[in-house]
């Protein structure tokens, strides 16, 4: 393993992976990863607008594998709450910022899901405005903790369509992934 | 009624109701883990401010260099809450601050404005925030 | 979009990795990844001298990384704001929890490094011991901050010889990897 380390950073920087944290993330840890990637960026001068949206799409990413990763440990404080695990990686590669999560989602919800995003990924980008202006006003602020938007904000910061990949791990589990570019 | 005041977090708000001058403002960051528990007292002060019948004009400060979707939900129920009061012939006005450069910012706060038929939406470039 | 998000993830599982930070690596960033480390394993019913040991080792050397790493950006008007770059992976195999680490490093400094690591190398507990108190006597030397003892210290904690590699990149830098079993 001490020998493959550097294979393995040859191997992101090859695709210009200049973040990649895998494993459960807390609110708190999430907050700390957005934070060192504002100041890399602010460092290497790039201009605020494209700081923030990356930034952006980091935490909305990042959410979306907090509130619905199938893969969890019990939190701290609160056993019946969950911390959740998943993979998110930034990168920069022919003058684009790319956002990538992955995690594991169940088997049986991967149908809906990518029913959702096929649809997303068709939109222009005038329709996926309209569609979350649409479904702002439906979801209940009261039930989830996500409000159900996380998927069309993707959509909607990203500057190309949202591409997005499910690989079946077995029965019950199956691995999603998702990425933006900038 | 009590000020509303609530301190900053790196992912939360500050929280600044002025009851006597009639200003709100929410500057910060938005992007909380859990956004409905987070505005829900946010939301319960400025029902009962509303409930005030009188013509003071009415200003709200919003002055936020990030929000994530769920934190937009709250906005469009907030703007909702105000608009809505707006009708009644209360005099409102919503100043949306957003980094000049911030395009992104912008686009949100044209949606705002567009979402609400009677309130005065301002759209305020500011060169930092 | 490809599954080499997914293959990264069954990387990592593979290798009983659990948590992984490839990027900037920041002091805030390092002590929320503890906080969760230490939740696990409690989870995990690591003993309290193994989630101590762990921890430290944590800490320990990702703040090498920190200070050492040649791999960082850092502005010319704001020199107090640096961000140094490097890998650190905590997990667990074979029954042992372990924590590699790995960032650049000048080859000037090989020689050095070297030294000091092979003659902690085969130390036992009490001659580590002892090595530590005498070194901490000697006059501190103003470029190490700590490093010096440092190493000792994580020889201490580990409960392997300390595994460590020098992977030469060019004719400047070479990628120095160091493994801690505990």
């Amino acid at each position: 393993m001490t020998k493959s380390l550097y294979t393995f950073k040859e191997n992101l920087a090859k695709k210009g992976v200049f973040l990649c944290f895998s494993g459960p993330i807390s609110h708190d840890l999430m907050v700390e990863m957005g934070d060192v990637l504002k100041l890399k960026m602010q460092l290497q001068e790039e201009n605020i607008s494209t700081i923030l949206k990356v930034f952006s799409l980091l935490i909305e990413q990042t959410q979306n594998i907090m509130f619905y990763s199938a893969e969890t440990i019990p939190e701290p404080e609160n056993a019946n709450n969950k911390l959740h695990l998943g993979i998110i990686t930034v990168s920069y590669f022919n003058n684009s910022y790319f956002v990538q999560g992955g995690n594991k989602v169940k088997t049986s919800d991967v149908s809906r899901l990518e029913e959702k995003l096929s649809k997303l990924q068709k939109m222009s980008k005038e329709e996926i405005k309209e569609y979350y202006r649409a479904q702002r006003r439906l979801t209940s602020p009261k039930t989830s903790k996500g409000a159900g938007l996380g998927f069309i904000e993707v959509a909607r910061k990203s500057s190309k369509p949202i591409e997005y990949h499910f690989k079946k791990i077995d029965d019950q589990f199956s691995f999603f992934s998702l990425k933006s570019t900038i | 009624m009590k000020n509303l005041v609530i301190e900053p977090t790196k992912y939360t708000p500050g929280i600044n109701f002025l009851f006597d001058e009639r200003v709100l403002e929410i500057s910060g960051e938005s992007y909380p883990e859990n956004t409905a528990e987070f505005y829900s007292p946010v939301l319960k002060w400025i029902t009962e401010f509303l409930k005030i019948n009188e013509s003071k004009t009415i200003t709200v400060n919003i002055v936020i260099q990030y929000f994530n979707s769920s934190s937009s939900k709250i906005f469009m129920d907030l703007f909702d809450l105000l608009n809505d009061k707006s009708h009644e012939g209360l005099n409102i006005i919503v100043n949306w601050n957003y980094l000049e450069e911030d395009d992104n910012m912008l686009e949100y706060g044209e949606e705002f404005q567009e979402d609400v038929d009677n309130l005065k939406f301002n759209l305020v470039p500011r060169k930092s925030i | 979009m490809d599954d080499s998000l997914f293959r990264l993830k069954q990387s990592y599982d593979e290798k009983g990795i659990f948590f992984s930070l490839s990027g900037p690596i920041s002091q805030d960033l390092i002590v929320e990844i503890g906080d969760i480390l230490k939740h696990k394993m409690k989870l995990e019913e690591a003993s309290n001298s193994t989630i101590l040991k762990v921890f430290s080792l944590l800490i320990e050397q990702s703040q090498n990384i920190i200070h050492y790493s040649v791999e960082k950006i850092q502005t010319q008007e704001k020199l107090n704001k640096e961000l140094h770059f490097g890998i650190i992976t905590v997990g667990f195999d074979g029954g042992h929890y372990y924590v590699i680490a790995g960032n650049l490093i000048d080859n000037k400094d090989i020689h050095r490094l070297d030294e000091k690591l092979n003659k902690i190398a085969d130390m036992d507990n009490d001659q580590l011991k002892a090595y530590y108190k005498s070194e901490r006597k000697k006059e501190s030397d103003q470029q190490s901050k700590g490093a010096g003892l440092g190493f000792i210290e994580i020889a201490r904690k580990a409960c392997q010889p300390l595994e460590y590699n020098f992977e030469k990149i060019d004719s400047d830098h070479s990628y120095f990897t160091l493994k801690t079993v505990i």
